[in-house]
């Protein structure tokens, strides 16, 4: 058995966690202030959609995801105080005016024979760019100063990833017709218009910017 | 989308059929025989038991009703979500109180999809009992505080009592699958009318009359969806008040004595309209 009391590194060999990150703490809590809006709108509309889908099954898929959405908004709001935000409705809103169209327009399809719309509107254009966000903030952060954000965009990610992908199979189970292929093309053409307009859901940087230099990372010596 | 979507734009596929709350009490059958029993004649109703000639058609039907129920619960949670802004005023709601809405959401999907199981594996399908939207009209009260009593104090309540009754009655059938799938369920709905206590006691705390009129409204709902006393305290009760598992979720001794006594009351009105009737009818004739 090996000596207890010998000196050991207090990184394993297989260890490679690194300092420092791409977020400041307070660019962290900027973030995790738009990721609770926007998986609050999400939650919402997913919630009111409900009662509009007669498809039975996409009614019960709607109303499992409403949850995973509110815990993530959940997540994200006890996180901001641990960010030094005290008052978490501070931080809690959209990146710019443009994300906020692009939620009225996610939120407007309410007949009930508009499913392909309401579902493109989530799991192709919102969900996609939530991973997208998710992940690049994944990436960057520290693993560890910022581990405990770490933690929250996995399990957000976890659910977002098997969301997508219900969302993905619904939508594919109920187009079957060229026409029906036109309006969730049409749809999703507009709202990724908007999207793009917004900069993603935190706005221009949501998934870093290709022409600027990569951000500082590496273990600290 | 808009607030508040009315119970007639509820979206359902080709094989739902909706009967009024109206039609259901007024139906001539059941009003004859709540008639002939308030007179003495006709044989006293009792709890559904497997022995009953007709226990299976009437269990199917209960658990018909059940299905239904959820998918309106369902509805009615995720409207509750999207329905109010976030803030104090009396027309808003706290975060915390959506984020207990959209859990009752994946609780009720479950539900659902339990129920679509069961009925199938009791030998009925979706549409083979007509859908009465009592429950989501409760749901659509403008003031949140009276929609969680109606709902989730008045209307889980008696799910509570039903789940309760399909799990004796799972027992009493030998039918162990019935009696696991109400178990779960009936522990997820002690949750949600826990939720409807905690939350009239939170929004209310500093405004009395307020909770005295959420209160009333949930007599209103109670003795409605006691269905003219089926619901109630007395041996004879087809469903039986589950006083334990109210008692868990938030309810007081003192407020399941008035709930069977509301029952009471309604059993009483209802023979007693059974009995004009039938009279009247007789006259007629």
């Amino acid at each position: 058995m090996a000596d207890p009391r010998a000196p050991r590194a207090p990184f394993a060999p297989w260890d490679r966690r690194e300092l420092p990150g791409a977020f400041t703490v307070e660019e962290s809590a900027v973030r995790v202030g738009h990721y609770k809006w926007i998986e609050m709108k999400l939650f919402e509309v997913l919630g009111g959609w409900v009662a509009t889908v007669p498809e039975l099954d996409v009614k019960m898929r709607l109303g499992t995801h409403t949850y995973h959405h509110a815990w993530h908004a959940e997540l994200w709001h006890k996180r901001l105080p641990e960010l030094r935000e005290m008052n978490p409705e501070r931080l809690t809103g959209p990146p710019n005016d443009e994300l906020v169209t692009f939620v009225d327009a996610m939120t407007e399809p309410e007949a009930p024979d508009l499913t392909i719309e309401k579902l493109v509107g989530a799991y192709r254009v919102l969900i996609p760019h939530k991973i997208a966000a998710y992940t690049y903030h994944l990436n960057n952060t520290s693993t560890i100063t910022d581990a405990p954000t770490i933690r929250s965009l996995k399990f957000a990610l976890q659910d977002e990833l098997e969301d997508w992908r219900d969302g993905e199979m619904l939508i594919q189970s109920l187009i079957a017709s060229p026409e029906e292929v036109r309006r969730a093309a049409d749809h999703q053409g507009r709202l990724e218009h908007l999207m793009v307009l917004a900069g993603g859901i935190v706005g221009p940087g949501s998934i870093g910017d290709s022409s600027a230099p990569a951000a500082g990372n590496g273990v600290v010596s | 989308m808009k607030r508040s979507l009315p119970v007639d734009e509820l979206a359902r596929d080709d094989r739902f059929v909706r009967s009024s709350i109206e039609d259901r009490l007024t139906d001539p059958r059941s009003a004859a025989r709540a008639g002939a029993v308030a007179e003495g004649r006709g044989r006293r109703r009792r709890p559904i038991s497997p022995d009953q000639p007709g226990a299976p058609d009437a269990a199917r039907s209960l658990m018909h009703g059940i299905f239904v129920g959820e998918v309106q619960a369902l509805e009615g949670a995720g409207r509750t979500c999207w329905d109010f802004d976030l803030g104090a005023g009396d027309d808003e709601v706290p975060f915390e109180l959506k984020l207990d809405m959209a859990r009752q959401c994946w609780d009720e999907a479950r539900h659902v999809e339990i129920s679509c199981a069961l009925a199938a594996w009791m030998g009925t399908a979706i549409g083979e009992f007509a859908e009465s939207t009592i429950l989501y009209e409760a749901a659509c009260n403008d003031d949140p505080v009276m929609r969680l009593t109606g709902v989730n104090r008045a209307l889980e309540g008696l799910a509570i009592d039903v789940f309760n009754t399909m799990r004796e009655f799972g027992q009493a059938a030998g039918d162990p699958v019935l009696e696991f799938c109400e178990d779960w369920m009936l522990a997820d709905e002690v949750t949600h009318v826990k939720m409807g206590s905690d939350w009239l006691r939170r929004l209310t705390a500093q405004d009395p009359d307020r909770r005295a009129r959420a209160l009333e409204f949930q007599k209103v709902v109670d003795k409605l969806f006691s269905y003219g006393g089926i619901r109630g305290d007395d041996d004879d009760s087809p469903v039986r008040l589950a006083r334990r598992f109210r008692e868990l979720a938030g309810f007081a001794a003192a407020e399941i004595d008035e709930i069977a006594e509301l029952s009471r009351e309604a059993a009483r009105d209802r023979a007693a309209k059974a009995s004009a009737r039938q009279s009247a009818s007789r006259q007629g004739g």
